[in-house]
């Protein structure tokens, strides 16, 4: 009933003309890797206004993500993943739905320190953007592997999957 | 299967010397850093405005350190641009398109790679120009006024944000479409079917 709601999908199985979450999670990559390079420099310069754009990176990366993962869920959902990337594709939405947790734990941990000890942070904090940064690039390795390798919502992809060859 | 035969996928299943493409993923980081520059000194330069609602949600906000943000990000971007460039420009000379084919908005694969080298420079060159234009602003012209930003640089800005996404467009199209250094699209023009042992075999080499 749904479907006929949409406008018919394109040649990308998609009803609109281009993948988004792509688009969407050059916000939440940059802005983690950002906020974790400025709270080195921060941490270990004792340089205050960094820490602070440290925050904003990391606040800002957190409202995205949840937009990063609703376009996420979409497109995985349309994507018609072939035997070879169930497993893959199964362990990128895993680790996405995750993040946008561990993102708002860390973010709300950070505005709690922000309020305390503006002008420092503690070494447990430094260790957790240090496990945050392994997840995320994990994560960027993983999408990486369902466009690049994998080629979801490719025409070539689209058209096998449609052509009954995958 | 016979894995003599494919020797020549073996050496490079995505006709690059490496597993997964590098300029897209630099690209996250040049799009990410300075739509939020923007964003951010936009937000700072509206600060009068949004009190009320730093206030409801008990944020303590100054707006130097809004504009602190919009500097150090496009710093940021401009310094990683140079790179993303540089791997663009090595990723398009290695790309192998098929040429009988059009994207979405009429072109073919030579004219979308010409058109996405030639923006990618020119985007180089406008961000690099908005740092420096940015950081007169910051250290010399504005540095005692309240707001660090012209309003015609943020105007200039948005204008950026439009010509990206077009640009982004027919990066998009090279991927998506013409399938340009995408594992599985190369395997299906050449009529093999990307299952999992045969990625596996091509992915471990």
């Amino acid at each position: 009933m749904l479907e006929n709601l949409l406008p018919p999908l394109n040649s990308h199985n998609l009803p609109y003309p281009d993948t988004i979450h792509p688009i969407v999670v050059h916000f939440v990559i940059a802005m983690v890797l950002f906020a974790i390079v400025c709270d080195a420099i921060g941490f270990f310069n004792k340089n205050p206004r960094l820490l602070e754009v440290g925050w904003w990176n990391i606040f800002a990366a957190t409202t995205w993500i949840f937009v990063a993962v609703i376009f996420g869920q979409i497109e995985a959902g349309l994507a018609t993943p072939y035997p070879a990337v169930v497993s893959d594709l199964n362990l990128h939405t895993l680790i996405g739905w995750s993040l946008s947790a561990i993102l708002a734990v860390i973010t709300g941990w950070r505005y709690i320190i922000r309020l305390r000890t503006k002008d420092s942070l503690p070494v447990a904090y430094m260790g957790f953007n240090s496990f945050l940064l392994v997840i995320v690039l994990f994560q960027v390795y993983l999408g990486d592997k369902l466009v690049w390798v994998y080629g979801l919502h490719t025409e070539a992809v689209v058209e096998a999957t449609r052509g009954g060859l995958l | 299967m016979v894995l003599s035969s494919l020797a020549p996928l073996l050496a490079a299943a995505n006709g690059l010397p490496y597993r997964i493409p590098i300029h897209p993923n630099l690209v996250h980081l040049t799009l990410g850093l300075f739509i939020l520059a923007i964003a951010f000194d936009i937000v700072a330069a509206l600060y009068p405005l949004e009190t009320p609602i730093f206030k409801f949600l008990a944020i303590p906000v100054q707006s130097s350190n809004l504009y602190d943000v919009g500097w150090f990000n496009l710093v940021a971007a401009a310094i990683i641009t140079f790179f993303t460039v540089a791997a663009g420009f090595y990723e398009i000379i290695l790309a192998e398109p098929p040429m009988d084919m059009v994207s979405p908005w009429g072109l073919g694969a030579m004219d979308t790679m010409i058109w996405h080298g030639v923006g990618g420079v020119v985007l180089l060159g406008l961000i690099v120009g908005m740092t420096i234009w940015r950081g007169f602003q910051r250290y010399v012209w504005r540095e005692d006024r309240a707001r660090q930003v012209q309003w015609s640089y943020l105007l200039a800005g948005l204008g950026i944000f439009v010509l990206m996404f077009a640009h982004g467009t027919l990066g998009a199209h090279l991927a998506a479409d013409f399938g340009v250094h995408i594992t599985a699209d190369r395997l299906l023009r050449e009529g093999l079917t990307p299952n999992a042992q045969l990625l596996n075999i091509l992915i471990k080499h």
